[in-house]
């Protein structure tokens, strides 16, 4: 590997400039339907707050059953932990602090839950063109987070990198032994950027690389 | 685990917050005084003596209270199996035209072979399908591990083009709208640093 650092033509041989042909799906992201498509696939579908939302809900419910039809047949249904109500309510006045603050805290749970319900989201998965368009394509985010930090970190001359997706762009952060670290950007930006183009994003991201010398090396 | 269920999460959380961000917020306004006129004071104790007593002198009360309580306990069992529903297909029925009988299909043959043809491709390790929704009208979510290597513009047009093709030509279907998600793994043999 030392050696074709030396013969600068070889890594220019290497690099994959001319790929296979690439089938006619480039021009599927200047068009909105795709992009709609795609984005309303791999939007976060609030799957977790909505079932536990539902499930303290159904408890809840079932409980209130229970401690009312208990109350209107003047015996206790179920040995549930039964306490009196109505001792404190009469006891606790509007204005004092725990009543503030449990209404407080209230709202703020419904604010909450009507922001998640309303709020995109960021999507679960980069979309990715498609030549057909019955096909949805996306690469989940995770996934591809890691596979390009892998990608840089095949680079020669790079130790570690990570990868963090942006809304409209990646970041490359890289860390390096080596005293000269020139070149070492541009190597990794043309590595991520030639696998994005093979990826065909239906937005295409801003590739950003930050190389940070290790000190010791 | 569809679009379908997507939008049941996202009604229910907006509804449920709605109600209690209102109720709260009334409550919150009674208890920091700011419309005495129309909440009432707010250095009086949550519960009058009338209220408290109002239940005994009224028969009415509990049992309307324990059928409120078991309607939404009832709603809120319906909202939790919509969501986690997730509408796979069993069994699939291949010929359209209903006078000559149906063909019926287990889904998980169709799965499989679309699944074995994807992993047999260079360059993929694994592959994982679902179909979902109508028996008669499909969709397919598909899953698909790549290497870090492969040549993601060859794969995915066999994809689209071969596997996809062959599975529509098996169902009899024209269209079946796909979700194809992507992963990437590391290679077998990775090249140490």
């Amino acid at each position: 590997m030392t050696d074709i650092a030396s013969h600068q033509g070889d890594t220019q041989v290497l690099a994959p400039a001319a790929g296979p042909p690439r089938p006619a799906r480039a021009e599927a992201w200047s068009r909105r339907g795709p992009r709609r498509k795609a984005r309303r696939e791999f939007r976060p579908r609030r799957l977790v707050p909505g079932v536990l939302v539902a499930a303290v809900l159904a408890a809840a419910g079932i409980l209130g059953v229970i401690q009312a039809a208990s109350a209107a047949l003047d015996h206790p249904l179920w040995n549930l932990p039964h306490r009196d109500f109505a001792g404190p309510l009469q006891d606790t006045h509007w204005d004092a602090t725990a009543t503030l603050a449990v209404a407080a805290a209230v709202a703020f749970i419904g604010l909450v839950l009507v922001l998640a319900g309303l709020i995109p989201g960021r999507p679960r998965a980069i979309p990715l063109a498609s030549s057909d368009d019955s096909v949805v394509t996306g690469a989940p985010r995770r996934s591809l987070r890691r596979s390009l930090a892998r990608l840089a970190e095949d680079v020669d001359g790079i130790d570690r990198a990570r990868a963090k997706l942006r809304r409209r762009s990646i970041k490359v952060r890289a860390t390096t032994r080596l005293r000269d670290t020139a070149g070492l950007r541009e190597n990794v930006h043309t590595a991520v950027q030639d696998r994005l183009a093979a990826l065909d994003p239906l937005w295409p991201p801003r590739v950003k690389v930050r190389i940070r010398r290790k000190a010791g090396g | 685990m569809t679009r379908h269920t997507a939008r049941v999460s996202r009604a229910g959380l907006i509804l449920t917050g709605l109600i209690l961000f209102a109720g709260g917020g009334v409550a919150l306004a009674r208890s920091l005084d700011a419309f005495p006129a129309v909440l009432g004071r707010a250095n009086v104790p949550l519960l009058s003596h009338a209220q408290v007593r109002y239940p005994t002198e009224h028969a009415w009360v509990w049992p309307v209270t324990a059928a409120a309580a078991a309607v939404i306990a009832v709603i809120a069992l319906w909202w939790l199996a919509a969501q986690t529903r997730t509408n796979t297909v069993r069994r699939l029925t291949l010929e359209p035209d209903r006078t000559h009988g149906v063909t019926i299909l287990p889904a998980d043959a169709a799965i499989g072979a679309i699944t074995d043809e994807l992993e047999s491709y260079p360059g993929i390790q694994r592959a994982s399908a679902a179909l979902q929704g109508a028996p008669a009208a499909p969709r397919l979510q598909l899953s698909v591990t790549a290497e870090d290597q492969a040549d993601l513009a060859v794969l995915r047009t066999r994809i689209e083009t071969e596997a996809l093709a062959h599975l529509r030509a098996s169902l009899e279907l024209d269209t079946i709208p796909t979700v194809l998600r992507i992963r990437f793994s590391p290679a077998h043999h990775r090249r140490l640093a």
